[in-house]
């Protein structure tokens, strides 16, 4: 087992699920990135007068970057169980384990791959989003830190992925991948800053807030968009980047010690 | 066998059970470099566990493996590396066609660049008219034979077949057949289950049975008919008129008699026994046991032992 196999594996199975979810584009690219342009035409643009502006800034441009957090948070997670539970039930999942893959290759191909698909969606999002602040303020919204704004989408792409595959192999079914997406992430992702700053919560809401690992990746991301968030990203990139680590650390056991085997 | 050669395969004591339900009950098996090895036995019997347990899909609860010198847990991407599975069950792709799938698979092997030996595996399971379908769109039997294809774009050097011929038509089967046995004197060993028996008796140089998870016999192939099987001898008759000294109780059918005797056993011992003069004498016919028999007599002992 060489480095060169070993990267050649790594690199196939990338590929692979890179072309699985652009085969299908329409399911895994257009249909997110409609609801979140519904999203940001219902919020955004019509009742973006209605609303009290958060963290200074008007509520379209508040919005753009939670919708961003929200479609690469959503697709990243999804990228990795819909492909894993659909070859759950073909059956060859168990490819992976009976081929010469490290832990550590099949952990990244599937978490780069959901990441591929995330920043696509975010990017979307984000054209979408200067498109409607283009017709609604004739400019376009400057972004304030690029390089912080892809370190972030990175972290939370990777970090999706990783969770995604961990569910998905401990899933002995689609019905468990989906309580925990509706129950959980779900949840968090609304509950995380991606529609309001958490300055508008009630205490009690603002202090269970604190311990939801989301809110610092969209601040993170909202940061480094608009220069405003919540939190700073002295707080937001450390927090994030254990965040990350923690996930890789459950992502790399999951494939370790997960089952293979068929539905 | 000189001990200079190498097992390819040694297991020790290999256990796995399911709760309280024992699936492989301390099985102990060794195969050497470039043999058949059948793994014979019912359904439910531990073949297909025996087999996980191998590639790594399931892991024991006890006892260890070893493939090539290595074990197959310290070792298991080494061991991986060399070694294909043909799994029972047949395997689905979703959205991509056959070449794309063996593209895949070779390059979870580490083989960029790998379309001449995919064309000549698809060559040889008649896939090729079929290469741009997707799976979806083929027979089950063909799906089958990608499986073979599957397992093989890596050139290992031990093969597993968990029933590959289950569902193939007899022509293929045999062209597979005559496929196993080429990548078999090129030195790959081959360590095969089916449930059709004649196959396995032509193909197998050695064949192991499980039963209820246990090892129950590892025998050459003819070794084992000729201890588990009788030889029948057909003797026909110019009529079926009795003659004197014929011993009471036998059944002349049709003309014919019809007698089992020991594989030790001479066919003059035989003869004298039943004192045919020898106008009666028509024709002998001999047949020797098969795997079947065997097989099934085996079972039969194991049954009516205590447990
Ligand atoms: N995941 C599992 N959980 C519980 N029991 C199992 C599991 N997998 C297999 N078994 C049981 O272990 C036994 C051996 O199964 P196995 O698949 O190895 O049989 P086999 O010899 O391959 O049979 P067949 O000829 O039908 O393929 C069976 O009784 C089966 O019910
Ligand atoms: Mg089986």
């Amino acid at each position: 087992m060489t480095m060169m196999n070993e990267y050649t594996g790594f690199i196939t199975l990338f590929r692979k699920e890179c072309l699985r979810f652009l085969k299908v584009i329409g399911q895994t690219i257009f249909s997110p990135l409609i609801s979140s342009t519904l999203y940001l035409l219902i919020f955004g643009v019509n009742l973006a007068d209605k609303i009290t502006s958060q963290n200074g800034v008007n509520y379209l441009m508040f919005i753009i970057p939670g919708l961003i957090a929200m479609g690469l948070i959503n697709n990243a997670f999804q990228n990795s169980t819909s492909s894993i539970i659909i070859s759950k039930f073909h059956g060859d999942f168990q490819d992976l384990k009976i081929a010469p893959l490290s832990t550590s290759s099949i952990v990244w191909a599937y978490a780069l791959a959901a990441t591929f698909r995330g920043v696509i969606i975010g990017v979307a999002v984000a054209m979408v989003g200067e498109l409607f602040y283009w017709v609604e303020y004739d400019q376009f919204l400057p972004i304030s830190n690029l390089f912080l704004l892809f370190l972030y989408i990175l972290l939370g792409g990777v970090t999706f992925g990783f969770l995604g595959l961990s569910v998905a192999i401990y899933a002995k079914n689609f019905d468990q991948v989906s309580a925990v997406s509706t129950f959980i992430l779900l949840p968090l992702i609304y509950l995380g800053g991606v529609f309001f700053s958490i300055e508008t919560m009630a205490p009690i809401w603002k202090f269970l807030s604190q311990f939801n690992p989301l809110l610092y990746l969209i601040n993170g991301i909202r940061y480094s968009f608009l220069g405003v968030s919540d939190f700073g990203p002295e707080l937001t990139l450390p927090l994030s980047i254990g965040f990350m680590f923690l996930t890789y650390g459950i992502a790399w056991l999951s494939v370790k010690r997960g089952t293979y085997s068929r539905f | 066998m000189n001990k200079i050669v190498k097992n390819i395969l040694e297991v020790n004591q290999l256990h796995k059970n399911y709760g309280d339900f024992t699936a492989l009950n301390e099985v102990s098996i060794s195969a050497r470099k470039g043999e058949i090895l059948g793994l014979l036995g019912p359904n439910g019997a531990g073949k297909t566990t025996f087999i996980s347990i191998l590639t790594g899909l399931i892991a024991p609860t006890r006892g260890s493996a070893s493939l090539f010198g290595l074990d197959i847990q310290k070792h298991a991407l080494k061991v991986r590396q060399q070694v294909g599975l043909v799994p029972q069950e047949i395997v689905n792709h979703g959205f991509f066609t056959i070449n794309q799938v063996l593209e895949f698979q070779s390059g979870y092997y580490g083989i960029r660049n790998n379309q001449k030996h995919i064309d000549y595996l698809l060559e040889r399971l008649a896939l090729t008219e079929h290469k741009n379908k997707l799976v979806s769109e083929l027979s089950g039997g063909m799906r089958r034979r990608l499986l073979i294809a599957k397992a093989l774009v890596h050139s290992p050097s031990l093969l597993l077949l968990d029933e590959p011929t289950a569902g193939v038509d007899v022509d293929l089967r045999n062209t597979l057949w005559d496929f196993v046995r080429d990548l078999n004197r090129q030195n790959v060993t081959v360590l095969l289950t089916t449930h059709y028996l004649q196959e396995a008796e032509e193909l197998c140089d050695r064949i192991a049975v499980l039963h209820h998870g246990t090892l129950i016999s590892l025998d050459n192939t003819q070794e084992m008919i000729k201890n588990l099987t009788d030889r029948e001898v057909k003797i026909k008759l110019a009529s079926s008129t009795p003659w004197p000294g014929m011993p009471a109780g036998l059944e002349i059918e049709d003309k014919t008699i019809k007698c089992r005797i020991a594989h030790g056993d001479a066919i003059g011992k035989l003869l004298t026994k039943l004192k045919i003069p020898m106008e009666q004498l028509e024709d002998i016919t001999i047949s020797e046991g098969n795997l079947e028999e065997a097989f099934v007599n085996l079972l039969q002992q194991h049954r009516n032992k205590p447990q």
